[in-house]
């Protein structure tokens, strides 16, 4: 992992409240290992926020890192301020990967709703063939189009672009098969409905999950997530809990609980 | 070229910018972001006498120019620390100070016992009399001169090693810990450890930690920090390390003109690991600057309007 002044290239909004950033980073895209890996942002120089912000990796071009993220705060707000040419401090690339997508006969079902995308699009990029499912409220919020003969399904819950339902909505339509594996990343109520899908059809499934980190390094131990085995001994580290930022972001589902 | 380095008892520290426990887990994580052998100490993340595996998510939130952290000492327990982590320590060049914390006295006496039963390199203990966030992190000490003085005198008895008393903010009068600890034996005392917090979410209406109050660290608490080693500075003659909300050398300077001998970085490594290296070489230049050779004649050298 590099801490590295990254140049912004572009920064644009490519749908409602969902915008692209491009970053000249060739340190961390250099040490760059594959999809499911993150970067984190520090918003300026201040230290008014002094905490940097987890982002998944969009998209790795030579020296250039893109990543994808939604307004819902502060934060996020600054960062559409950001300029071609302006620096952005990041560190990473940072956490594990996703496995197996182009093992033979793996048959991967890609499921990305809200902030969840961009990981999955970064993946979808790397996968030999898979299918793709996005979720979001409503067509102003899909930045791509559906394509059902490119395996490539929108879903909105409204109904004005793609399937009308969620996510889930289009996955029971899938064909499954023992070779199917689910790679998902969004908000935590969607998680848990393909945790719970994947447990009823048997089916391996492998999620990309958040927290809230400290310094997503270890040090500060702050970004846990609840084991499934939790029935530790009475005295324990890391057994019951696990640290989002070293052992993830990507867990197989049976590994994680959420509650 | 400056001296920086600074005394404290017998033992002396070739700078005196330490890493705060907690803040630098155990100098194991990331040797690649961070040249530990610049550093004055190394202070280990705080050791009970079990492994624990801390508190519930959510553990850390972020607030104005600052943070909020309960993580419940998660710790890999003292036999861990002893087999895998002190032969490690054995062959750095950092001096580590071992932070060691308890729900009874009998617990930190375990565990200093236990270190001392081995052979070693560390040069000192810091006893975490004040962690906020468990019930049983010996905040009980902390907040009691009879305890903290029956507690620093026991380990006082047990090792010859550096023994350093780390102060709560969070008490009526810190002063009165302070000259506690002084009474027991203590070498020195640090301060502070972290300010009792609290973060909502007004749109969900949830606390944002699990544990309901944190503590809070960072530049937000950088006037508490100040105003607490200030008056333990005129209360005891021990030497005071600083710690709370540095991120610069100028905010280094300020804690060395308050009564610090030493200082701590913090959450600041949260932000950047290397952060306490550049502010060792920015108060190298300011040093020479100000054609100073040793720190010596700043400590609490602040100048008051009463």
């Amino acid at each position: 992992m590099k801490i590295e002044q990254a140049i912004v290239l572009r920064n644009e909004q490519i749908a409602h409240g969902i915008w692209r950033m491009s970053l000249v980073a060739p340190d961390v895209a250099s040490a760059y290992v594959g999809p499911g890996q993150f970067i984190s942002l520090l918003i300026d120089d201040s230290w008014d926020h002094l905490v940097r912000r987890p982002m998944s990796i969009a998209k790795i071009n030579e020296d250039e890192v893109d990543i994808i993220y939604k307004i819902f705060g502060d934060v996020t707000d600054h960062f559409t301020k950001k300029c071609p040419g302006d620096s952005m401090n990041i560190l990473g690339p940072l956490g594990n990967v996703f496995t197996d997508y182009n093992s033979e006969f793996a048959e991967p079902i890609l499921i990305g709703g809200g902030v969840g995308l961009a990981p999955i699009l970064n993946l979808y990029d790397a996968c030999e063939k898979a299918v793709m499912i996005i979720g979001a409220r409503s067509a102003d919020e899909h930045f791509l189009n559906h394509k059902p003969d490119n395996s490539v399904y929108l879903t909105t819950d409204d109904g004005t672009a793609g399937i009308e339902g969620n996510v889930l909505t289009a996955l029971k339509n899938m064909n499954l098969s023992e070779n199917t594996i689910l790679f998902a990343c969004g908000p935590e109520p969607m998680l848990i409905a393909i945790q719970n899908y994947a447990d009823e059809y048997n089916i391996r499934a492998q999620l990309s999950v958040e927290s809230y980190m400290g310094c997503g390094i270890g040090l500060c131990q702050g970004c846990v997530i609840n084991r499934q085995n939790g029935q530790v001994e009475q005295h324990s580290y890391h057994e019951k809990y696990s640290l989002v930022c070293l052992e993830g972001p990507v867990y197989e589902s049976h590994e994680v609980r959420f509650d | 070229m400056t001296d920086l380095s600074v005394k404290i008892s017998n033992v002396t520290f070739k700078n005196p910018i330490f890493v705060a426990s907690g803040t630098f887990g155990y100098g194991t994580e990331n040797p690649k972001l961070v040249d530990i052998s610049k550093l004055g100490a190394m202070v280990t993340k705080s050791i009970t006498l079990n492994p624990r595996e801390g508190n519930p998510p959510p553990r850390i939130v972020e607030t104005p120019s600052g943070m909020i952290n309960s993580i419940g000492l998660a710790n890999i327990g003292v036999e861990k620390y002893i087999s895998e982590l002190l032969p490690i320590y054995e062959v750095m060049d950092t001096p580590i100070i071992m932070n060691i914390a308890g729900s009874s006295m009998t617990e930190y006496i375990d565990v200093m016992k236990k270190v001392e039963a081995v052979s070693s390199n560390i040069v000192g203990y810091e006893i975490n009399i004040s962690c906020p966030n468990v019930k049983e992190g010996g905040m009980e000490f902390g907040v009691d001169c009879e305890m903290t003085e029956k507690l620093t005198g026991e380990l006082r008895n047990l090792t010859d090693r550096l023994l350093i008393m780390k102060l709560s903010p969070n008490v009526t009068d810190i002063t009165a810990i302070a000259k506690s600890s002084e009474n027991g034996g203590a070498d020195a005392v640090s301060a502070i450890n972290t300010v009792v917090g609290m973060s909502i979410d007004h749109k969900t209406k949830k606390s944002n930690i699990y544990t309901t109050y944190g503590g809070l660290s960072g530049p937000a608490i950088k006037p508490v920090g100040l105003a607490c080693v200030h008056k333990v500075f005129n209360a005891v003659k021990i030497p005071i390390i600083g710690i709370g909300g540095m991120v610069s050398s100028h905010d280094v300077i300020e804690y060395i003109l308050a009564g610090s001998c030493a200082v701590q970085i913090g959450t600041a490594n949260y932000r950047d690991p290397g952060i306490a290296e550049k502010i060792l070489n920015d108060l190298n230049d300011y040093l020479d600057e100000q054609n100073l050779n040793s720190i010596t004649s700043l400590i609490g050298a602040v100048k008051t309007y009463v």
